[in-house]
């Protein structure tokens, strides 16, 4: 299975690997196991072998709050990355083309790195002198603070690696220079565009920080309502491990189409590979 | 308006108001005695709140765990990140299957991964700890002793791919010429690493260990999903600390002033960061 010229080396790294899949793959089988466990058997440790039931399943998918969790969060996620496609593309595609861009390119970077702890008081603050704490504009306001610069920096990196000469052809036909953005360079750059747009999406989907301050009751993502499932006031596990499935597949079938193109969004253009 | 600077409007509103005037509006809540419960009562204190902060017992211990935190797993990270990167570059069977398999844990919330973990290691309900019981093994792993290096682990745990996902990028873009060198002259495979692959790499090892490090210094899921902090103040991260001092006891302006001392710690780590990457990469290579 290994490039490894010695037979003890080949051996060696056979087992570090197949370690390394045990180590990341049994809390998935083993979170799975516990959402078909009947009830009787919930939160034992020791039990593998049992009847399988869909009680978890059908109580979590047909009477709970999940299902509108999830339209909330996919609307949520939707909304900030269609926003943030929109204004990130154009100013990207700046930064990475014209003179005198140098230094917007890294506040893009340090925006970016800004801790939410900074951006939640004020967002709170506000939210809440125009009544709309508990609404899904303001997670979408919060969520573009961080969506918005990953997208944009994404960008820079694939609109980069465009040659020049694509524009410059385009124009000599009579294109203005957005009608050759808009025409010529974006189709180019196609996948980076997905790419970025799935990456924004894992992350304003994965988010609990400013979902859990900003939303509630009906508003509530699909993080704070898994974080509600075990509180001081006790813990449901099999329904807890429904839920937990239920926010990590569709995530887990994304993220496996743009594992290619994530180095170079993340490398933002600043790192040549 | 240029052209060019039409292209960047757009982003430049959005940023203004989503970046520029909560940051604005933050600096100006921590010059002030500013409690979300006394809200037509807020007065000019100006450096008050941060010298409160600074010289608060809750915020030095939130600070030394959230360094502790860091330290600890972006190191373990590095490390394991670079053996199996070096593992996957050398697989030539199952590739995609296993590559896609091993980074998966990133895309996870965190707040599930924390739930999860909290569930599998849990030492009544935990399947771990049920089975290191059987062995002898008796851990308490969320105790006072040991709760801060479980999250540690944890986080180790979901963010070890991304090092993983940086390190094959750069290794796979590696020129063969140096390695050839080295292998006609009967380097070992442990020299060829030390003083081939990682001068190499070094750069992309720089941008990793900082993109990593500025995103584990904002740790919170975990500790909200398991310890709350707890047990005593043994787990209070930064962003716990702020959380608390903001939505549990209201008082904004001490929230504001402890997240800005946050980003003066943030920046002096980044600058140490990179001085110290940039003078090694400076110094002649001996390859």
């Amino acid at each position: 299975m290994f490039s490894f010229s010695t037979r003890p080396a080949r051996i060696a790294a056979f087992f570090a690997i197949v370690l390394a899949l045990v180590v990341v793959l049994f809390p998935f089988v083993w979170v799975f196991l516990e959402s078909i466990k009947p009830p009787s058997l919930g939160g034992r440790p020791d039990v593998w072998v049992f009847p399988p039931t869909g009680d978890n399943w059908n109580n979590v998918l047909f009477q709970s709050d999940v299902p509108s969790n999830i339209l909330n969060s996919f609307f949520v996620a939707f909304a900030t990355v269609a926003i943030a496609l929109l204004v990130g593309c154009p100013a990207a595609y700046a930064f990475s083309r014209f003179r005198g861009y140098h230094g917007a390119r890294y506040s893009i970077l340090a925006a970016e790195m800004m801790p939410p702890a900074i951006l939640i008081l004020p967002f709170f603050l506000v939210l809440y002198h125009l009544q709309m704490i508990d609404s899904l504009a303001g997670v979408i306001a919060a969520h573009l603070s961080f969506v918005v610069p990953v997208v944009t920096w994404f960008m820079i990196g694939f609109f980069d690696e465009v040659p020049r000469d694509l524009e410059h052809q385009a124009m000599v036909d009579g294109y203005t220079r957005f009608q050759a953005f808009y025409k010529v360079i974006l189709p180019a750059v196609r996948p980076g565009i997905g790419a970025a747009g799935v990456f924004g999406f894992v992350l304003s989907w994965n988010d609990l920080f400013y979902a859990l301050l900003l939303t509630g009751g009906e508003s509530r993502t699909l993080p704070v309502a898994i974080a509600g499932y075990w509180t001081f006031r006790g813990v449901d596990m099999g329904k807890m491990a429904v839920a937990i499935l239920i926010a990590v597949i569709p995530v887990l079938i994304l993220s496996f189409f743009i594992q290619k193109h994530l180095v170079r969004g993340i490398g933002g253009g600043a790192v040549k590979y | 308006m240029q052209l060019k600077h039409r292209f960047v409007l757009p982003l430049a509103l959005v940023l203004s108001a989503v970046m520029l005037y909560p940051v604005a509006f933050s600096a100006w809540i921590s010059l002030h005695d500013y409690r979300l419960t006394r809200l037509n009562d807020v007065r000019w204190v100006g450096l008050d709140n941060y010298t409160f902060i600074a010289t608060d017992p809750g915020f030095l211990n939130a600070m030394g765990n959230t360094i502790t935190f860091v330290i600890g797993a972006v190191t373990l990270e590095l490390i394991l990140g670079l053996g199996l990167a070096i593992l996957l570059q050398r697989l030539v069977r199952f590739q995609n299957f296993i590559r896609s398999t091993l980074l998966a844990p990133m895309f996870i919330t965190p707040i599930a991964v924390g739930l999860m973990f909290r569930f599998l290691l849990n030492s009544e309900l935990g399947v771990i700890s049920h089975y290191l019981g059987e062995i002898g093994i008796s851990i308490d792993w969320f105790g006072p002793q040991l709760a801060l290096f479980s999250i540690i682990l944890i986080d180790v745990w979901q963010w070890t791919p991304f090092m993983v996902l940086m390190f094959l990028a750069g290794l796979e873009s590696l020129p063969k010429a140096p390695f050839e060198a080295a292998r006609i002259d009967g380097a070992s495979a442990w020299l060829t690493f030390r003083s081939v692959t990682l001068p190499m790499l070094r750069p992309v090892i720089t941008v990793a260990i900082i993109i990593r490090a500025l995103d584990a210094f904002k740790v919170f899921e975990y500790v909200f999903a398991i310890t709350r902090g707890g047990p005593g103040d043994a787990t209070e991260t930064i962003m716990y600390y702020i959380y608390q001092a903001g939505f549990r006891f209201f008082r904004m302006g001490e929230a504001a002033a402890a997240a800005f001392l946050l980003i003066v710690v943030i920046l002096v780590l980044v600058i140490a960061l990179v001085k110290a990457t940039k003078s090694n990469t400076e110094a002649p290579n001996d390859v």
